[in-house]
């Protein structure tokens, strides 16, 4: 559930998935792609050699018509597995959540076990995985040992959640996933938020203010 | 969670206290060399006051101010720059401040998630234990249902074995009875007829005759005597009967079981048919403390058997008497060439009342009375028998110690 006072409404999203599979790429590109008024430094804490030790943190937001700060304060995890509990406690309240696989046919296995872990994780935590706002991204998929993205969709075909196809690091993919997880948490906290009822941001509206737009 | 989450909104208070703050803030005023106050995001001070015609910088973090850097004399450069600075120092503390908190919802996460673990254990040590009591529960309780659908078939098999008694015993003593009641009535009415003669006494020597009395007498007597035999026959049997049931107790006496098989063969001996030998070989034994009455029936009764036997197979053959001692028990033999038994015969042989002869040849005592007449002895009975080449029963006594 968000945090919703008088002048701000604050969403939490985690990007999750197994090490070295783009997640703070992702921030990184956003941070890039967002207009500069709209996001702020990103913050990342204690990176070594690359792997992420406790969390990034990239802030971005618009104000409403209404005067609403409306803000969203996207989270990475650490991908090792070894930081099991501090993976978990990033986790703790997010509204929605991108899952980051690597699309390299040798990693299949461990996006699986990550994905089954994220499950897992969110039990813990006190998430409903089955009402998660959710995005799969599959990213790298522009290197040669990628999965190819038809194989891939199909293999998915009955997972309810929108897959976004990613080269984080050239940029591609990377607002297109933001975008479909706006859209999810849109249709999750409309209601809750009262977004449309008090602030007059229809989904599109939401998505498109968000992303830098109008 | 008593901890504030990592990822709150944290405010300038949770960076800096006020202690920190203040020296913050005359390091800054001194850097400018004129006044200067920080204020929070809804304008209260938090170290110095803020003149109101102060210009004011902003300090933002992620989107949006949590507080601002004020002063009346700096100019705007110097201003933004002590600004920066102090931003610059926030963001430090900031980083440490989440670093910490992050660390202390994963340590206690770790922990509860340790004591969720301990937990599970807990439980499935106790649902471990509960099953394997549950498994105690029913195996006891099977064994007990087994046990009880044994004893129902024993109690069914006994009831089936008494059923055979009374079956048998209806025939045996229907048969006598049966004659013995008509007999009854036929002299019933032979005692008419000799009662008729008494009201013709003068004319006696032509009644007589008229009523046929000669044969009247003659009948009579042949009726008696069936009649008797009938009861005999009867008496037999519910001796044997006693005798199975151990109604009328014997006397101890100190006697060699040799005599006592000797006796019991002489008799089977008589009622041998042609072509049955009885064959002794018998070591001396010593005297031993015992029922000679009931030892003689027994050794009757399985050396009646081996006859039978021998009678079933349709051929001449040879009853085998030994005893010998054997370690701590006096050991005798009883063997045959007949029959030999299937193993299903075998299988019932000790029970009561189990026979394979037609009615009227026994009433399937035999084998049954004898353990029992070994056991009260304290010694036992082993059969061996194959089919056709005949069987042997073992006895042991023990021998006092």
């Amino acid at each position: 559930m968000p945090e919703i006072d008088a002048r701000r409404l604050t969403f939490k999203i985690v990007y999750y998935g197994p090490e070295q599979g783009g997640k703070t790429s992702n921030l990184l590109r956003l941070r890039e792609l967002l207009p500069p008024e709209r996001a702020g430094e990103m913050m990342a804490l204690d990176t070594r050699g690359g792997s992420t030790l406790l969390f990034d943190l990239l802030p971005f937001g618009f104000r409403s018509e209404s005067g609403l700060l409306v803000k969203f304060r996207l989270f990475s995890v650490p991908g090792k597995t070894a930081y099991d509990a501090t993976r978990k406690a990033v986790l703790a309240r997010a509204d929605g959540v991108v899952f980051v696989a690597d699309a390299d046919r040798s990693l299949e296995a461990i996006n699986r076990e990550s994905f089954r872990r994220l499950a897992d994780d969110c039990a813990e935590v006190g998430l409903a995985f089955k009402y998660l706002p959710l995005v799969v991204q599959f990213n790298k998929c522009d290197l040669p040992n990628a999965v190819p993205e038809a194989e891939t969709r199909a293999r998915w075909s009955a997972a309810p959640w929108p897959l976004v196809f990613a080269a984080a690091n050239g940029g591609r993919g990377v607002t297109q996933t933001l975008e479909a997880l706006l859209r999810s948490l849109h249709r999750r906290f409309d209601g809750e938020c009262a977004l449309r009822a008090r602030h007059a941001l229809d989904e599109d509206t939401f998505v498109v203010r968000a992303m830098g737009g109008g | 969670m008593s901890e504030p989450a990592f990822d709150r909104e944290w405010r300038l208070v949770d960076l800096l206290d006020t202690a920190a703050c203040e020296k913050v803030a005359a390091a800054l005023a001194q850097l400018l060399g004129g006044d200067l106050a920080i204020i929070d995001a809804l304008g209260d001070p938090v170290c110095g006051s803020l003149h109101p015609a102060a210009r004011r910088e902003p300090l933002v973090l992620e989107l949006e101010p949590i507080g601002y850097l004020g002063s009346a004399t700096a100019g705007a450069d110097a201003l933004r720059a002590a600004r920066d600075l102090l931003l610059a120092l926030l963001r430090c503390q900031l980083r440490c401040t989440m670093a910490v908190a992050l660390h202390q919802a994963a340590a206690a996460g770790d922990f509860v998630s340790l004591a969720r673990e301990q937990t599970r254990l807990a439980e499935a040590e106790a649902r471990c234990a509960w099953l394997s009591e549950e498994l105690d529960d029913r195996v006891r309780k099977q064994v007990h249902e087994l046990g009880e659908r044994q004893q129902a078939l024993y109690l069914a098999d006994k009831l089936s074995s008494v059923g055979q008694l009374a079956a048998g015993m209806a025939h045996e003593i229907n048969n006598p009875l049966a004659f013995v009641r008509s007999n009854f009535s036929t002299f019933e009415r032979y005692l008419g007829q000799i009662a008729q003669l008494k009201t013709q006494l003068a004319n006696a020597e032509v009644a007589w005759p008229a009523l046929d009395l000669d044969f009247v007498l003659e009948d009579s007597r042949d009726l008696l005597h069936d009649s008797a035999q009938g009861l005999e026959r009867i008496a037999r049997i519910i001796g044997e009967l006693k005798e199975f049931s151990n109604v009328d107790r014997a006397v101890e006496e100190f006697s060699d079981l040799n005599e006592c098989l000797h006796q019991a063969a002489v008799i089977v001996e008589k009622q041998l048919p042609f072509g049955v030998a009885i064959r002794f070989r018998l070591l001396p034994l010593p005297g031993i403390i015992c029922l000679p009455g009931h030892l003689k029936q027994l050794f009757f009764n399985v050396i009646g058997n081996a006859a039978q036997a021998i009678r079933d197979a349709g051929r001449p053959g040879e009853i085998t008497l030994s005893s010998e001692v054997d370690g701590k028990n006096i050991v005798i033999r009883i063997q045959d060439d007949g029959v030999g038994m299937t193993a299903e015969q075998i299988e019932h042989a000790f029970e009561p009342f189990y026979t394979q002869r037609p009615v009227g040849s026994g009433i399937g005592l035999g084998l049954a009375t004898a353990r029992s007449v070994v056991l009260a002895h304290g010694g036992r009975i082993a059969l061996d028998s194959r089919l056709g080449a005949g069987t042997t029963v073992t006895l042991f006594f023990p021998l006092p110690q």
